[in-house]
């Protein structure tokens, strides 16, 4: 891996692991109570990497970002459910970023939907018992105004950040 | 003052009829599913339901208690106390690491429930609210 994609790609996660931190500071489940309930800040990552990079980068930014905050937080119970959720978010938007009538910001709704279908059946899985199933119509309801707050952010990044700073240079 | 880069291609950046319609494919969904997990068939006494792993380990009819009590469920990995009441139940306090049970808050109605994820600790209502008291006072399994 070339020095200049393997900085890049440290940078996004060091912020991407930042990110959730931040976010965990101010859980949006004190508004809500909504066991799973997050904005998703650090999908903002995921999207930019996908968009200004590409999908192989998002998908190791990802990785790193969810071990390294399994390891950070201590927490390995955590690992199988930000994995569960992170990895069918970044599949489904790589999908539907191939459909030419979607915007990012489609792209990113579908995301954090498939986000939070993501983490229920892991738990679902962790419990042996459908009863969370129960918390995911509200929860996709939610993934509509998290995925297009966070969709609208990384609109304005990709617009405001140029891809030269962060992409390689083409001669 | 902001200048686009040249390569940025506005692709996929301005929002579309397309994304509109993702977002009501999604709350459809959403709706559809609320419906299918309506719970089915309310009779019988407000019921508390216990469950640990899966599977249950004690039920209580709530119509029956005078007061609230408390229940310590010291045996779970990260120890927890569930207050039940006539008007319905909750997770007043647990050692897990995410505390989502306690911001869960009281739930009143059939259907509704508490989930401890670390716990693999579910506390579930069954039956209706209003309905009268049955002969069973305390099912422990």
């Amino acid at each position: 891996m070339p020095v200049r994609r393997l900085t890049r790609c440290a940078v996004l996660t060091a912020l991407a692991l930042a990110l959730s931190v931040a976010e965990g500071l101010f859980p949006l489940t004190i508004l809500f109570p909504l066991p799973g309930l997050r904005l998703g800040l650090a999908n903002l990552v995921t999207v930019y990497a996908l968009y200004a990079l590409s999908g192989r980068e998002a998908l190791l930014i990802l990785l790193a970002r969810c071990l390294l905050g399994a390891l950070v937080g201590g927490n390995l119970t955590a690992l199988a459910f930000s994995l569960t959720g992170g990895l069918l978010a970044l599949g489904t938007m790589a999908l539907l970023r191939r459909i030419p009538a979607l915007s990012l910001l489609g792209v990113s709704v579908g995301g954090a939907a498939a986000h939070n279908t993501g983490q229920i059946l892991a738990a679902m899985a962790v419990l042996g018992n459908q009863a969370p199933l129960l918390y995911l119509p509200p929860l996709l309801l939610c993934s509509i105004v998290t995925g297009g707050v966070t969709g609208a952010v990384s609109i304005l990044l990709l617009r405001q950040v140029p891809h030269s700073f962060i992409s390689e240079r083409k001669s | 003052m902001a200048t686009p880069a040249k390569s940025s291609g506005a692709e996929g950046l301005r929002p579309t009829l397309g994304d509109l319609i993702l977002a009501a494919l999604v709350a459809a969904a959403a709706v559809t599913l609320l419906f299918a997990l309506r719970p089915a068939g309310n009779s019988g006494a407000l019921t508390a339901r216990i469950s640990v792993n899966g599977e249950t380990v004690a039920q209580y009819d709530l119509t029956a208690l005078d007061e609230p009590i408390r229940v310590s469920l010291d045996e779970l990995p990260y120890p927890a106390v569930v207050e039940l009441s006539p008007e319905g139940a909750q997770i007043v306090e647990s050692r897990c690491p995410g505390e989502d049970c306690l911001r869960t808050g009281a739930i009143h109605t059939a259907g509704e429930q508490i989930i401890c994820l670390p716990n693999k600790l579910i506390v579930s209502l069954e039956g209706a609210s209003n309905a009268p008291a049955s002969d069973i006072d305390v099912v422990a399994g």
